[in-house]
């Protein structure tokens, strides 16, 4: 790989010379790992990320610059592994602070992130190039037509291509679909057992509907329970005990993070003409959601320079897309896939917030619960995607509402058994009881191959001329 | 012996008319979903049971498409999806459904019945079995299913009552292992499919005829001919379920050259070889045997290290020539489980066979799957 196209691109992701010297050495360890060549970089810098993301602000160049990091540290994994760096990994949706708590009371010693997002992200988001790690995993079992979740084959097929080691453990929330936490033992099954250690934390979807999810004490204490138990098993496994200190920093880091990502997906809301693409936006907000082991901190930079650049934009009245164009929420703006939002916005339509990365009213109040375990499960029945449907539509009725969208767009999660399977339904009962039209597109989330921009094109036009013409009536 | 089957075949068939006699009478009717709902418990209730398990047709599965993703299992569409056509007769007079909430097929289906404003209830299990609380948590869901159960019927379920009711259901299973056991011959009057079917009319008919009938069938069966010739491939039929209605599959098999020695199934078969002690806390010796001491469903986690190991006990066993795999389209963690299977029966050296089924059995569809089997029969045959 010649070194200035790497500097280049560097570069162009906003890193300093100094940052450049310092990272360089490891991402030129990271590019084979991750099968990444010249072309990729030229092709990501000078097509993909250009014609899909708002490269305009130094703050998405940042974001990028802050996923690339935690991208190549993935790769690295092998590497820290030698040194006798402790790895755990942990898989979505869950609450950020359980981990980073870890890696507060671990520091350098420990390495923790979301491998499979952030090496799907980073591949795709940035080279549009996940599909090897797929097949790999399809090749070997996960097949292509029984519609398994690209990240759940990311960690196959990325452990299975060397672009992540196996950690030392898992900790699997699987409070939401059940493939997820299966993929450990799968791989477990399949590579050799203890090949990849995991911890599994689980809750039944039993709640009736209506019924609030978070304020069951029962429910609470049952999820506070698995938690403190899943957390004690990871200590164990790792020798790394998590004090209190801990746990309040990392509670006090996420809240300062996630105070700043409420604050841009208010701006970004609020502007008009909106000043950033729903893509970008919706990854902003992956810092109060997702751990990273070496990405953070750059995120938080990135976040906090997108917040400056928004607000002198949104002052100067430049945006995105033009002044008065309607605006759509989503149930998660698809950012692995970003050209969805590229032709709504080319369309005259700009995509915004995602319901399922804006807090609600409950999610920002004070815990009920000192105890920190019964808090953060609180905290977990408060989000919408760990409730029963009834009650999380009611949560989605109120974002709709307070961000006053002109329509809604649901679907985009076809592979996942949970929080897709229920999309169809949630978008016929909040447009009946709200009157916001809600469009329903089945699609993927994670990757492209089934649905391509040609496919989905008619499609997302058709959405935006009736979204207009309801407007003009 | 075919007089025996058809009998229970009607007896199955006319269920929903003599629920709703019933109905008439003033008896309470209680639908239910899973095999970790204790029909026992319905009926110590004074309720009558009905098992909602069919499948096997295209529509009903189309049915719910307006509301639910397309990549759901077609067993758990069909749930809604006769009663959204009106083809489903015990649904709309139903007091209760009670639903088992273990995984994300059934789960999120209960929600479109919930939304149908149909009466669900939901009975949670947590997959992470390995653990105090989560058996916990399932026995309590247990107690409190008793305590609706109660409060819907307005009858006790008093321990006597359980226990009279457990004790029939252990000699269903008892009769069924009988039967079961004469499949260790090849040259076995009666195959698997109908043995599947068996242990469905076990769900709709009343447990002191279905013992009797059993009782009947076994004595015939010591003195019918063989249906299977000496030598036919043993077959274990493994996988999901196999849903009222659906045998095409088990009967293609039978039809062409196969024996289905063994069946290894999660849902829409009576866990038969697991009976439930009759001393003690009977709610918790349900739990227990259902939760704790019977082999893991593949949803439940860990499962797979001792499913794997059941499968090839099963395969020494029964002197198993063949593995057949019977998975439901879009059916996630049983497609993951088949291929797990598939490499340890592989380094085995067993023939292994994947089918899967979207209820979809149209001409060209038939045409395709009858050759896979029998190719497959044939190449199992020459192996021997
Ligand atoms: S199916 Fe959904 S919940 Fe499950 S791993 Fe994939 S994205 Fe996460």
């Amino acid at each position: 790989m010649n070194r200035d196209v790497c500097v280049e691109y560097l570069k162009y992701l906003a890193f300093t010379d100094e940052q450049i010297e310092e990272f360089m050495p490891k991402f030129e360890y990271a590019i084979p790992v991750l099968g990444l060549t010249e072309q990729d970089l030229r092709f990501s810098m000078d097509e993909w990320l250009p014609q899909n993301f708002d490269m305009q602000y130094e703050g998405v160049k940042k974001l990028m610059g802050a996923t690339l990091r935690e991208t190549v540290d993935i790769a690295y994994t092998t590497e820290y592994k030698k040194q006798g760096v402790k790895i755990v990994y942990g898989i979505l949706p869950a609450i950020q602070t359980n981990y980073t708590a870890i890696k507060e009371a671990g520091g350098d010693g420990v390495f923790v992130s979301f491998a499979d997002h952030w090496l799907l992200c980073g591949l795709q988001y940035l080279f549009h190039k996940v599909d090897p790690c797929l097949e790999k995993a399809e090749e070997e079992g996960m097949t292509y037509g029984c519609r398994h979740c690209a990240l759940n084959k990311t960690r196959i097929g990325g452990y299975r291509k060397g672009m992540m080691a196996a950690p030392d453990v898992i900790w699997a929330w699987g409070f939401n679909c059940d493939e997820g936490p299966k993929t450990d033992e799968y791989i477990n099954m399949l590579y050799g057992e203890g090949e990849w250690p995991h911890v599994i934390s689980r809750l039944p979807h039993d709640t009736h509907w209506g019924e609030k999810d978070d304020e069951m004490v029962d429910r609470i204490e049952f999820l506070a329970k698995e938690l403190k138990d899943g957390q004690r098993e990871i200590e164990e496994i790792i020798g790394i005990e998590v004090k209190p200190e801990h746990m309040q920093r990392a509670v006090a880091n996420c809240q300062r993070r996630a105070f700043k990502a409420g604050s841009l997906v208010q701006l970004v809301c609020k502007s008009n003409p909106q000043v950033l693409g729903a893509n970008a936006l919706t990854m902003f907000c992956n810092i109060f959601a997702l751990p990273m082991n070496a990405g953070l901190e750059y995120f938080e930079d990135a976040v906090d320079t997108m917040l400056r650049e928004g607000r002198k934009a949104m002052k100067e009245g430049v945006g995105v897309i033009e002044k008065d164009a309607p605006k759509l929420g989503c149930y998660f703006v698809p950012y692995a896939v970003p050209w969805i939002d590229r032709i709504f916005r080319d369309n005259g339509v700009a995509m915004t917030f995602s319901t399922v990365l804006t807090p609600n009213k409950k999610m920002m109040q004070a815990p009920s619960f000192e105890e920190p375990f019964m808090a953060t499960a609180e905290q977990w029945l408060r989000m919408p995607i760990g409730q029963n449907m009834r009650y999380e539509i009611d949560s989605m009725i109120d974002k709709a509402k307070s961000n006053n969208v002109d329509g809604m767009v649901m679907g985009f999660f076809d592979f996942d058994r949970w929080l897709g399977a229920h999309q169809k339904m949630c978008a016929k009962i909040i447009e009946k009881e709200t009157g916001i039209p809600h469009f329903y597109m089945e699609s993927d989330f994670w990757e492209d191959r089934d649905y391509s921009p040609q496919a989905l094109k008619t499609r997302i036009e058709s959405i935006c001329q009736v979204i207009k013409m309801r407007l003009e009536q | 012996m075919q007089n025996i089957l058809k009998e229970l075949e009607a007896g199955s068939l006319d269920r929903p008319k003599r629920l709703k006699a019933a109905k008439k009478e003033g008896k309470k009717i209680i639908e239910y979903i899973g095999n970790f709902v204790p029909e026992e418990m319905i009926y110590a209730a004074g309720a009558e049971p009905y098992l909602m398990c069919r499948g096997g047709e295209p529509e009903p599965p189309d049915a719910v498409l307006e509301y639910m993703l397309r990549f759901m299992n077609p067993y758990a569409r069909s749930l809604a999806g006769y009663h959204m056509l009106g083809l489903d007769p015990v649904t709309p007079v139903a007091d209760l459904i009670v639903a088992q909430q273990l995984d994300c097929h059934i789960g999120r289906i209960s929600e479109v019945m919930e939304y149908m404003e149909l009466p669900i209830y939901k009975v949670g299990v947590p997959p992470d079995w390995k653990k105090d609380y989560t058996f916990d948590y399932y026995h309590k869901a247990l107690l409190k299913l008793k305590d609706k159960l109660e409060k819907e019927t307005g009858n006790e379920i008093t321990e006597d009552k359980l226990l009279e009711e457990v004790k029939a259901s252990n000699a269903i299973n008892e009769r069924l292992r009988k039967i079961d056991a004469l499949r260790e011959n090849t040259e076995c009057p009666i195959g698997g499919t109908d043995f599947i079917k068996l242990n469905h009319y076990s769900f709709f008919n009343d447990t002191e005829y279905m013992v009797e009938a059993l009782d009947k069938l076994i004595e015939k069966l010591e003195t019918e001919e063989p249906k299977f010739a000496k030598g036919t491939p043993r077959i274990l039929f493994a996988g999901h379920i196999v849903a009222v209605g659906d045998y095409v599959v088990p009967r293609l098999i039978e039809e062409n050259g196969g024996f289905i020695a063994a069946d290894f199934l999660d849902e829409g078969i009576r866990w038969y070889n697991w009976d439930v002690p009759v001393e003690g806390d009977i709610i918790k010796n349900i739990a227990e045997t259902k939760f704790l001491v019977k082999t893991p469903v593949t949803l439940f986690q860990p499962a797979w290290r001792e499913r794997v190991d059941y499968v090839m006990k099963l395969v020494e066993e029964k002197k198993i020539d063949a593995v057949v795999w019977y998975q439901l389209a879009f059916d996630e963690i049983y497609d993951m489980e088949c291929t797990i299977l598939a490499k340890n029966l592989g380094e085995a050296g067993i023939p292994f066979l994947k089918l899967e089924s979207s209820y979809e059995y149209s001409r060209e569809a038939m045409g395709p799957l009858r050759t896979r089997i029998e190719s497959f029969i044939e190449a199992v045959k020459e192996a021997k």
